[in-house]
């Protein structure tokens, strides 16, 4: 009896814990600033980080419309105090995501050593809505509404304008095979089925198609075996296209394993494996070995946090961001 | 038949101890003949001394004295504010504690130490880092609260758990006879449990600290989360800046790189270097527990436990 009573007062203490924890959290947040009213609501973290990949026309337009409608409130954007720092988040040295990001914004090897380095995407989303002053970068696919995605150069980071490239900050997802794999049927079958109608909805799920009306996929029922490798980019996109392939061709098994974008290129170059991934586009001496095929296009999002009157920027000021150059947000007046 | 059996079992016996060093023996390996030769293409002095860590650079460079000093920092801060609190919490425990909240006290630190650390880095990302943002945030202008001092406070939460435990058996450990002497000569409970208790058990307490900072040095989870991770060359008074440490340096890039790459090399190398800082506590810890048992013959209880790295 005495024990139950022990274990109850226990765990009642743990629970009283975690909720003043969980209290502390929410004012944090909106006390930066003179704590206003009416933006509590935008700040509120609660329930917004499962991410589910929404879509991202959807979620842009969504965070407009709320920096819209704030100065109509009456309502604190000014409370922003632009001579604060600029919060850099970036990415683990090796992510296919940061290597699209530094090569497209021209960031390349200067990138901020003050830029907080984060080595996932969720970890950076967290980082970005948990701090007013915060910057950072990720796939389109991934965004959500407790970030605010900011337009490059005028351009909303959408599917659409991806696949209409005006969208700059953007990466090719590949498949590459050499000659010798290219002649096998299983292989091309494969390939063609990435690039069919159901293919291409699967990688309309979190990432952009590569082509609108795509022909629709015509089992060939074929049996045999497979090896997928490379970019752990693609490999999400490639689990999702081997189950429903699996589906029209239940004799079929697929091996994939991730290693890189590196790895996948040297390895179907040798043939160890059947098909290579990549998420960045072969370079010219890779190319006489392989036949890449864009499966999917990427776009690479920058995310501020939704107090942050800021809606777009210039590849130019990412640039100077990024480098650490600019390092208020003053500073980009 | 009794003689077979017998030498049977002393041969499971033996290559069940001999299956742990074994093990010990070929992390050892690994990481040596991984890691030396990637060293040594660097170049020891580089690696150890060098600045710079930019691996994928188009001139890459792999120097981890930010790293080596971001993990000094790190733990220190954590032995900083860990060890004052633990061994006053042991010392309560053992000496003046009363028996209904002993009772408590001693399984919610049990709970405290079986608490996975990614847990204690969640709630050190959504509690102590906006916390220490919006507290100093403003003031010295720091871009984030993923600082070394987060990194600090939630280490020496963690190393609580191993400090009190050791620290509460060690003072424990001095005999009754050492109180009951103090108290004859007419000291009070708090004077004889400080000044001759306490002090008895000095060794076994320098034990405890020891491997609070075995603890804390091999952390990587919870670090990773809170510590901004940058690697950047930072001074001991940047404390409300991001640090990078040894193991995270290591979790971060693991992911990505290329096997059998240099940059792959230089992980592991720097493995190898955490590896010869776990290798010096332990060593530190054996001799402390070695004095101690050269100096006093009357204590009959050992010191638990060994630094995990």
């Amino acid at each position: 009896m005495k024990k139950l009573l022990l274990i109850l007062s226990l765990s009642l203490t743990l629970a009283l814990s975690l909720v003043a924890c969980g209290g502390d959290d929410a004012p944090d947040n909106t006390t930066s600033g003179a704590s206003p009213s009416g933006t509590t609501a935008d700040a509120s973290p609660d329930g917004t980080t499962a991410g589910n990949a929404t879509d991202a026309t959807e979620s842009a337009t969504e965070t407009t419309d709320d920096a819209a409608t704030d100065p109509a409130d009456g309502s604190p954007i000014s409370d922003f105090d632009t001579d604060r720092v600029i919060a850099v988040n970036t990415r683990e040295e090796g992510s296919g995501t940061r290597d699209a990001f530094i090569s497209i914004t021209g960031v390349g090897d200067d990138m901020y050593a003050e830029a907080v380095v984060d080595e996932s995407t969720s970890g950076i989303l967290t980082k970005v809505q948990s701090n007013d002053y915060a910057i950072g970068y990720v796939s389109i696919g991934s965004l959500n509404d407790s970030v605010k995605a900011l337009t490059i150069d005028g351009v909303v980071p959408s599917h659409e304008n991806v696949f209409n490239g005006t969208y700059g900050i953007q990466r090719p997802l590949l498949v590459c095979v050499n000659a010798e794999k290219a002649q096998v049927e299983l292989v091309s079958d494969f390939i063609a089925f990435m690039l069919s109608a159901e293919g291409q909805e699967i990688v309309s799920t979190s990432w952009t198609k590569v082509d609108e009306d795509a022909p629709e996929y015509e089992t060939k029922s074929l049996s045999g075996s497979l090896k997928v490798g490379g970019s752990t980019s693609v490999e999400p996109l490639m689990q999702r296209l081997r189950q429903a392939y699996l589906v029209h061709n239940p004799n079929v098994t697929i091996e994939i394993s991730g290693g890189g974008s590196g790895t996948g290129i040297n390895e179907a170059t040798s043939g160890v494996i059947d098909i290579g991934m990549s998420s960045r586009a072969l370079r010219d001496n890779e190319k006489e070995a392989l036949t890449p095929t864009d499966i999917a296009l990427d776009g690479v999002a920058v995310i501020v946090n939704p107090n942050n009157p800021i809606e777009g920027l210039t590849i130019a000021q990412v640039k100077l961001i990024f480098t650490g150059e600019i390092t208020k947000w003053s500073g980009l007046e | 038949m009794a003689k077979i059996k017998e030498s049977l079992m002393r041969a499971v016996f033996f290559a069940a101890a001999l299956a742990s060093v074994l093990a010990v023996a070929l992390i050892c390996l690994f990481l040596f003949a991984q890691g030396l030769p990637s060293m040594a293409r660097i170049g020891l002095i580089d690696f150890l001394t060098g600045q710079r860590w930019a691996p994928r650079a188009s001139e890459p460079s792999f120097g981890i004295l930010p790293m080596i000093l971001g993990s000094v920092y790190v733990t220190a801060g954590a032995i900083a504010i860990g060890v004052p609190i633990g061994v006053l919490t042991a010392v309560f425990m053992a000496r003046m504690c009363p028996k209904w909240l002993y009772k408590v006290l001693k399984p919610a630190i049990s709970l405290m130490a079986g608490i996975p650390s990614v847990i204690y880095g969640f709630f050190g990302m959504m509690v102590l880092v906006p916390a220490i943002f919006d507290l100093f945030g403003k003031r010295f202008d720091i871009m984030s609260g993923d600082t070394m001092l987060a990194a600090s406070i939630l280490l020496g939460i963690m190393i609580l758990p191993t400090v009190i435990s050791i620290a509460e058996t060690n003072i424990r450990a001095v005999p009754q006879e050492v109180y009951e002497g103090a108290i004859a000569l007419g000291a009070s409970h708090e004077r004889a449990v400080f000044k001759v208790v306490l002090p008895a058990a000095r060794s076994g307490v320098m034990a405890a600290v020891v491997l609070g900072v075995g603890r804390a040095i091999g952390e990587t989870m919870a670090v990773r989360m809170v510590a901004g991770n940058q690697a950047v060359l930072r001074m001991p008074n940047e404390y409300l800046k991001g640090v990078r440490t040894l193991t995270t340096n290591i979790i971060m890039e693991m992911g990505y790189v290329e096997h059998g790459s240099l940059h792959f090399g230089a992980l592991i190398a720097t493995g190898v270097v955490l590896f010869v800082f776990v290798l010096m506590i332990n060593m530190l810890f054996s001799a402390l527990n070695q004095g101690r048992k050269e100096r006093g013959p009357k204590r009959s209880r050992p010191v638990k436990g060994g630094a995990t790295g």
